[in-house]
């Protein structure tokens, strides 16, 4: 005997066809481009966040939003961008959320205590640049690896960070500064 | 004005990120370098990053793209049903209500226990002074005040509560 279909079943069923049509790109095009930003992003949010389970849930939200923004890309580097955006503000949100949570319970760092692979002397200077990028804002820690780790342009960061391109050039300025000077280079002209 | 770029910055980069600084660059540049703060900064930072990158996008796991695409999938026909079952509940309860409103009606109508009951209750109803009752509410409300303020919050934070908690879902 057939299953009677009722008035709810075809309802629920276009609604399962429009979600799976919702999708901003087909199966192998998303595989395709999984494939070719899913490491770079992985880095990038683990940078931001430095903890290794919030990003693997981060990087599969963020996915997901990307594939279900209605939005029309004009080519790579606009889809790129878009998904770093997704990414940047969903890290801004679980921090602000850890902040109104405690105050005093920061996001982990639990990729930073991993050895490196290369070495002692790798793993101490991996360690020292972890330290200075941890007394960084979060927002530098964004500017300097979009600019420096991805090769992004002024216009693409600030897309990315939701900053006009004529003030991000002063803060990324500021940024690789601070760094710098983390790292160990003092200030040119000025004190050691 | 303290410069906050310089057109060499690129060069640097891009020396530093293909591996040919300091020995195969051009003598001028490292010069350069050597005077500018900018670049300098740069050459610190860049290859520290560069390094930082390769040590993570080898540590990445990340996992495979079909299986990121079947959770988003699953995800998003299971917010669709809800999206798609929200309307459906809200006609249910509003058909639920008309039946039950017609019931009522249909009862009222044909059952004569129900009609004589009515009737009784009009008249003494009609029969009774409220002038006579106001003493007695006043009292009623100074005695049991606290009570009846209790119950009056608990009539409107309850539905006001499951109102919250369905927007929420």
């Amino acid at each position: 005997m057939f299953r009677e279909t009722a008035f709810t079943d075809i309802q629920c069923d276009s609604a399962l066809d429009d979600a799976a049509a919702g999708f901003m790109m087909d199966e192998d095009t998303f595989r395709a481009f999984y494939d070719r930003t899913a490491r770079g992003l992985w880095a990038y949010l683990a940078r931001l966040t430095g903890d290794r389970q919030l990003v693997e849930d981060l990087l599969q939200e963020t996915f997901y939003r990307f594939l279900r923004a209605a939005a029309t890309y004009d080519n790579e580097t606009h889809r790129r961008n878009s998904l770093y955006r997704i990414a940047t503000n969903l890290a801004r949100d679980v921090r602000r959320r850890s902040m109104a949570r405690a105050a005093s319970v920061p996001v982990g760092d639990d990729i930073e205590r991993v050895p490196s692979r290369q070495g002692a002397g790798a793993t101490e200077r991996m360690a020292d640049f972890n330290r200075a990028m941890s007394r960084l804002k979060p927002r530098e820690r964004a500017m300097l690896w979009l600019a420096y780790a991805e090769g992004a342009s002024h216009r693409e960061i600030a897309d990315v960070l939701g900053l006009r391109p004529t003030s991000l050039k002063p803060l990324l300025f500021r940024a690789r500064r601070k760094l710098a000077e983390l790292l160990g280079r003092a200030p040119r002209g000025g004190k050691p | 004005m303290k410069p906050i770029d310089c057109e060499l910055e690129s060069e640097v980069l891009a020396a530093v990120l293909q591996n040919r600084w300091p020995d195969r660059v051009d003598a001028s540049l490292r010069e350069h370098v050597a005077a500018c703060a900018i670049c300098a900064d740069v050459l610190a930072i860049a290859g520290a990053i560069d390094d930082a990158r390769e040590e993570l996008r080898a540590r990445a796991v990340v996992p495979d793209s079909g299986r990121v695409w079947w959770l988003a999938q699953m995800r998003a026909r299971r917010e669709a049903a809800q999206a798609a079952g929200r309307p459906i509940t809200a006609a249910q309860v509003i058909a639920f209500a008309c039946a039950m409103s017609l019931l009522g009606a249909c009862f009222g109508a044909t059952s004569a226990w129900f009609q004589s009951a009515l009737r009784q209750t009009a008249s003494s109803l009609a029969g009774l002074r409220f002038q006579a009752l106001l003493p007695f509410a006043v009292a009623f409300v100074s005695e049991h005040g606290a009570v009846l303020l209790g119950m009056a919050a608990i009539l409107l934070v309850v539905p006001a509560a499951v109102y919250l908690t369905m927007l929420r879902e």
